[in-house]
């Protein structure tokens, strides 16, 4: 499970049972929501229960877990619940079982096996296409795609936008979709980034491919489409293999609609809207598994981050003294960075600029958070930053939370101040009380004041105490 | 010294380019220990280039434009360094019994490694106890430290590791608050840490190895008398010394262990950095080869070859805790001495009633390794791989660079290139033990026996980890033969 | 207001397992499998056995499979697929290990099958082509030769695999490290920072006595828990007490099913997880295991034995022929066997020899550390 897919896992827990019970129709869905959004015990418990025969008694189950582990095992079991993967059975009086869903177990039985005539793992187009195109570029089509995007976000914040073309040709669809999930707003004619649009810019390209399809699904409804058809679309799209195209013709009104919108983002290729084949891009075929882990092929920002090919997939060098040399030529890049760095020098494939108090409060102003940017330049360092553990220096890491903290000294919270206590005792007995409801914020023994953030029940128990001595 | 370097490059029977070989040789290794005889004079680490500066030298001086080539052959030229070992199966010394002798004095405080000489050894130490007896699991060691003068010992002879290490965190952290960490200080007593060591050797076996192993940090030896009457002593007591010398050698140390060790010197050697230190540390791990010319092995009477009784105790879980023999604690399971029934919590161990050696088949198994070591691989010319026709290691399947084609750029050296190949070819086949182990032009290394053909990573891998050839093993007559033929080589 | 937690610096919130890396060890003996055949033939077996390696494949986004089958005449990769050593062709990707690039070769022949899982279906061709060309070039005089199987040479071949993909998945690139004796060398080092990589040995064993390799084995052992890799043995016929101590001594599963026919289940439940899960689950250990050693001589199982100094080889007797060892011909003192350590260190010696040397306090004695001790201290 990583970052990206936990946002879809959230998303996917709240849709309802028969939603999933539809979706686990196909394997395809069943293996990809197995593969990436289950946790890992969650994935251990389910694998030993697909070829049992019976129900798992929840006593057997508890005794296959070392104690000390109690808790990941209800938070597996919790989320297996809640997706419909499992089911509680109440066998006897005392005794409960787990089993899993039918449809559920049959779909993941028969994507293991290969069994079945269902199809779902995409039909490859068998028709010799002459304009075929080569994985390259794809990769190709699916970075411009996606900076664009990216740098529509951006552009206008960083003041770049004027300058060239990037983020020129995004699609109305999209524009309409990232002011939808609050991205953007416009205002005056000109983009402005929100606070979640900087979370998703700063995010791994795959975290923000789910993002921005979790928009798409929530608005999918409004289209007209069903989330079901969406959904196992998208999964079918994380088994597809990179290169190979595949044909149109099984595909159901609402998935061809899909494509169109996906092609805007890069998702797919068609060589046109009527092509009878489409091309899974690397952003696809990445989106049931980890980008930076995968194991079938070159990860994907190595692809689609960086504008040269060069061959490790970091390209910023901090020093302790907060200089940052970033070793790119991507305006996206340098976008992004110039939003908490003070760029001073550009090189035909290197800027470099300093992290000073200005830039990196300016951001956090912006709504960055420091750890946003901290995982932002460890994730993109460069190799030889990598080597190093921990991998930015320790200095530049504390100062840049430090930074982030100046601008929080002052924590307001709503709250009453209770004070003009008769007596020590009296105040002692309100305070403790207070204390063990855990809304005490702060307390001044000599002064007998104290602050609570909730009044109700402490009110509630001041007036049962008078009632109490009145009477 | 372009032009040398040239020469580097293609000649192999160039003066210089032995030189510098065999320099780098003794920086590396100090387990090569029957080279130094058949070579009269030896370069001294002065005389060699760091590591640093020769592998900068090297770096730049590929000028033929093929850098990156080089940087790769070189890459695996360092790791091969590490496997030179000797493979013969030599009669080694299994049953050992070492005593380790740290420098406390305060030439250790030197910062020429990091944080200092004393934490920086302290620190290797802990490690090697732990390697060691990983690799000599029925040995027993003894740790002395040569402090302000005095050698005073840090932990009795003992099979335990965990002693040890313990014994030795208690140098800086001590467990009684009272004392205070022991900082090096003073001088230290060559000959007192001899005299100790000798004393804590004098009762073992005959068959097992006395040997003193000396980290000397120090420049000077402050001794109370004579040395060289201690040194006849610990000839006497077929006692050997190995010393791990730091910044330079000393006549003394020479003197030592040359005098030791049958006038062999390449037990001591000297680290110039703590890479080294650590490397040469580790190298004494590997039980030293028993010597015909010593005068134990002589006389027939004071065999160094001897039956041993040991147990073979079986683990028993009980429900009930009864007192174990070794700490006096209730312990609900064990292992029973097969003689005495007495029950100990962990092997191997020497029964502590009736002092029989109690251990695991298993123990004795992890020493076999010494015993029938794989052999060295060999280079592989491009002439061999084409005839191979290899592509992929064997073990890990990863691809090998491909045979250049015949008509190469570099083509007007490559004739010269392949005489020399076959030069060594030829060589091979005479001393082929002795080839010095480096990197091999077309990344490939071919095991003798199978004629598998391996990647640098295997080669290490197999020759300082598991100790298999799977090459050899994956194909059944070869298992066989290979099979007899270690048993019968080991005499 | 909160203290600021200047100290707190690990960025990474590591939550997904690390890669894991099975590598499948797979009896093939013939002799063995005629013997099951009535309960599980070896073609259901494989069936199982690709279900389970699919399952693992889907377990985590980035795990690894390798298959190896230990034959009776060789022991034989299944997967990944080792290229023919015959016509050289120009192959230049770097071929590292992953399941995608090693599967390269056989991709076009895998037919598009829009009802399986791509990887899978490349898996499973693999094994299953690879393996028919193992049978076929298995010959009648190769099984008459030997009733056993070569064990230690797959054990070899998974354990290099699994060192060489370590390797490569360590964060640090291994060729471009400024360090390169600890690259591969010490092995401890390498595990003490963290490993992006957990590995795992899987033998599926139906052979019974393993004894001509006993060396190779043992070393394997050695290797593993070094790596402190955890070799899984499924027993499904014969038994083995080396096979036992592998599990025992790598920390690693020992089962023995009674009903062979269950594979799937016993696979699915007690194999699959990985290092990860299993430090939350209970596992199966193998129990009491045998680590009495049999006699070089005869092959009894000795409680005492004697043991050659030089070869280490075990003696159920101490009367051995001229007294020579049997294995490496040394000539053995018997004496040395009996005689206990003395007690006492002869302390007049040692005396005499001090005072050749100097100061009292110079005496190497028991009273030598605190003497020393103490005024440092004060």
């Amino acid at each position: 499970m990583s970052a990206s897919s936990s946002q879809a896992l959230e998303y996917l827990e709240l849709l309802p049972g028969s939603v999933h019970k539809k979706l686990y129709d196909q394997p395809s869905t069943a293996l990809a929501i197995f593969r990436c959004m289950l946790p890992h015990l969650a994935k251990t418990i389910v694998m030993a229960m697909l070829y049992m025969t019976g129900p798992f008694p929840a006593n057997d189950l508890d005794a296959w877990f070392r104690s000390d582990a109690k808790r990941e095992k209800d938070k597996a079991i919790s989320v297996l619940e809640r997706l419909h993967i499992i089911m509680l059975r109440q066998e006897t009086s005392n005794q409960i079982s787990y089993q899993l869903t039918k449809r559920f177990a049959q779909s993941l039985r028969q994507a293991l096996t290969g069994g079945g005539t269902h199809r779902s793992f995409g039909v490859p187009s068998n028709q010799p296409d002459a304009k075929r195109v080569d994985k390259a570029f794809l990769d190709e089509y699916a970075r411009k795609q996606w900076e664009n995007i990216l740098f529509y976000m951006v552009g206008s914040t960083v003041g770049l936008a004027d300058s060239n073309a990037l983020g020129r040709d995004v699609g109305e669809g999209t524009k309409a979709l990232l002011k939808a999930g609050d991205f953007v707003r416009i205002a005056h004619g000109r983009v402005h980034i929100t606070r979640t649009g900087f979370e998703f810019v700063l995010q791994e390209v795959n975290a923000q491919v789910w993002s921005l399809l979790i928009v798409y699904l929530k608005h999918a409804s409004q289209l007209n489409m069903s989330e079901t058809d969406v959904l196992s679309f998208l999964f079918m799209l994380g088994s597809l293999e990179l290169g190979q195209d595949y044909t149109t013709t099984t595909l159901s009104p609402t998935q061809l609609q899909m494509l169109e919108d996906l092609s805007a983002f890069g998702i797919v290729y068609r060589s046109s809207k009527e092509a009878s084949t489409f091309y899974p891009t690397r952003l696809a075929t990445t989106l049931t598994s980890d980008s930076v882990s995968l194991s079938t092929s070159e990860p994907i920002t190595n692809s689609l981050s960086s504008a040269g090919h060069r061959a490790g997939k970091g390209y910023i060098i901090i020093e302790t003294n907060y200089r940052l040399y970033a070793y790119t030529s991507s305006l996206l890049q340098i976008a992004v960075l110039s939003l908490f760095t003070k760029l001073t020098t550009r090189f035909p494939n290197l800027v470099s600029g300093k992290l000073t108090k200005e830039s990196i409060t300016r951001a956090v102003r912006l709504g960055i958070s420091s750890s946003q940017i901290l995982s932002y330049l460890s994730a993109h360092a460069h190799p030889q930053m990598q080597k190093n553990s921990p991998v930015l220096p320790p200095t530049v890491m504390d100062q840049i939370r430090l930074w982030e903290y100046e601008g929080e000294r002052v924590e307001t919270h709503n709250g009453f101040l209770m004070k003009d206590f008769g007596s020590e005792s009296e105040f002692r007995e309100l305070l403790e009380y207070a204390e063990s409801l855990g809304v005490l914020v702060w307390k001044n023994e000599e002064k007998r004041v104290f602050f609570v953030d909730r009044v109700e029940q402490i009110s509630l128990y001041l007036n049962n105490k008078k009632r109490t001595q009145d009477r | 010294m372009a032009d040398s370097d040239y020469e580097y490059e293609q000649d192999a029977s160039d003066d210089e380019y032995i030189g510098e070989r065999r320099s780098s040789a003794t920086r590396a290794h100090a387990s090569g220990k029957r080279r130094a005889r058949e070579k009269p004079r030896k370069p001294q680490a002065w005389e060699t280039s760091t590591p640093m500066t020769t592998s900068i030298d090297t770096y730049k001086e590929a000028a033929d434009g093929n850098l990156q080539q080089s940087v790769q052959e070189r890459e695996e030229e360092r790791k091969r360094k590490r496997l030179r070992k000797d493979t013969k199966p030599f009669q080694r010394g299994i049953i050992r019994h070492v005593t380790l002798v740290l420098d406390l004095s305060e030439a250790m405080l030197e910062r020429d490694m990091r944080p200092n000489r004393y934490i920086t050894m302290i620190n290797y130490t802990q490690e090697y106890v732990r390697e060691f007896f990983e690799q000599n699991p029925i040995s027993q060691m003894s740790v002395l430290g040569m402090h302000d003068g005095l050698c005073i010992r840090i932990s009795e002879l003992s099979g335990n590791p965990s002693d040890h290490i313990a014994a030795i965190q208690c140098l800086r952290a001590p467990k009684n608050p009272k004392d205070g960490p022991k900082e090096p200080k003073g001088s230290p007593s060559l000959q007192n840490a001899l005299e100790l060591a000798r004393a804590t050797l004098y009762h073992t076996p005959s068959h097992g190895t006395r040997e003193v192993i000396i980290i000397f940090g120090a420049l000077l030896s402050l001794d109370p008398g004579d040395i060289h009457q201690t040194i006849k002593a610990c000839v006497r007591d077929r006692i050997r010394v190995s010393i791990i010398g730091m910044s330079a050698r000393l006549r003394i140390c020479q003197e030592i262990v040359g005098r030791t060790n049958g006038g062999d010197q390449t037990d001591y050697v000297v680290a110039t950095d703590q890479e080294l230190l650590r490397e040469l540390l580790l190298a004494t791990t590997t039980p030293p080869v028993i010597r015909s010319t010593q005068p134990a092995f002589a006389a027939p009477a004071e065999s160094a070859a001897a039956l041993m009784m040991m147990g073979f105790p079986s683990r028993v879980v009980e429900d009930v805790p009864t007192m174990c023999a070794c700490h006096g604690m209730l312990t609900r399971g064990g292992y029973t001495c097969s003689r005495c029934s007495a029950k100990v919590c962990s092997l191997p161990v020497t029964c502590p009633s009736c002092h029989l050696t109690l251990l695991l088949s298993t123990h004795l198994a992890r020493s076999y390794h010494h015993l029938f070591p794989l052999r060295n691989w060999t280079e592989v010319s491009w002439k061999r791989a084409k005839e191979k026709g290899s592509r992929q290691c064997v073990g890990c399947l990863s691809a090998f660079p491909e045979p250049p084609p015949e008509d190469h750029e570099n083509g007007q050296n490559g004739d010269a290139h392949q005489e020399t190949v076959d030069g060594a070819d030829g060589k091979r086949l005479v001393d082929e033990e002795d080839e010095e182990q480096k990197a091999s032009e077309s990344s490939r290394y071919e095991c003798r026996a199978c004629e598998s053909h391996f990647c640098i990573d295997c080669d290490t891998f197999c020759h300082m980890v598991l100790h298999n050839c799977p090459g050899c093993l994956s194909q059944l007559p070869a298992s066989e033969v290979q099979g007899d033929g270690d048993v019968t080589m080991a005499d | 207001m909160n203290a600021i937690d200047g100290t707190d610096r690990h960025i990474k919130t590591d939550e997904a397992p690390p890669p894991s890396l099975l590598a499948i060890v797979l009896d093939t003996n013939p002799h063995a499998w005629a013997h099951l055949s009535s309960t599980l033939p070896l073609s259901s077996a494989i069936a199982n056995l690709l279900v389970f390696i699919n399952a693992h494949l889907a377990s985590g986004n980035a795990n690894e499979v390798a298959v190896i089958a230990s034959h009776t005449h060789r022991a034989a990769w299944l997967y990944p697929i080792p290229q023919s050593t015959t016509l050289p062709t120009s192959q230049n990707g770097t071929s590292n290990g992953d399941m995608e690039t090693n599967g390269a070769p056989t991709e076009p022949s895998v037919p598009e099958n829009p009802n399986k899982y791509r990887p899978f279906a490349i898996i499973e061709k693999a094994i299953l082509s690879n393996f028919a060309k193992l049978l076929d070039t298995t010959k009648e005089s190769d099984l008459a030769s030997t009733p056993t199987t070569l064990v230690g040479g797959a054990l070899s071949l998974a354990l290099s695999y699994i060192a060489k993909s370590t390797l490569l998945h360590s964060p640090v690139d291994p060729l471009a490290t400024d360090n390169p004796l600890s690259a591969l060398a010490d092995s401890e080092t390498m595990h003490a920072q963290r490993t992006p990589l957990t590995s795992r040995v899987l033998v599926i064993s139906v052979s019974g006595d393993l004894a001509n390799q006993y060396i190779p084995v043992m070393n394997a052992i050695f290797a593993a828990q070094r790596r402190r890799i955890p070799i899984d043995i499924l027993k499904l016929a014969g038994d083995t007490v080396l096979l036992q101590q592998a599990c025992d001594a790598t920390g690693g599963i020992y089962m023995k099913p009674e009903r062979p026919e269950g594979l799937l289940q016993y696979l699915m439940m007690g194999f699959l997880p990985d290092a990860t899960a299993r430090r939350s689950l209970v596992m199966p250990s193998a129990g009491g295991v045998d680590f009495r050693a049999a006699c070089f001589c005869h092959r009894k199982v000795v409680d005492i034995g004697y043991v050659c100094s030089v070869c280490l080889s075990i003696f159920c007797t101490p009367n051995l022929p001229d007294n020579l060892c049997l294995t490496c011909g040394s000539y053995l003192s018997l004496a040395q066997a009996q005689t206990a350590t003395p007690a006492v260190i002869p302390r007049q010696r040692k005396k005499k020899k001090k005072r050749v040397g100097g100061t009292d306090s110079a005496t190497p004695g028991g009273s030598t550390p605190a003497g020393s001790g103490t005024p440092v201290h004060t």
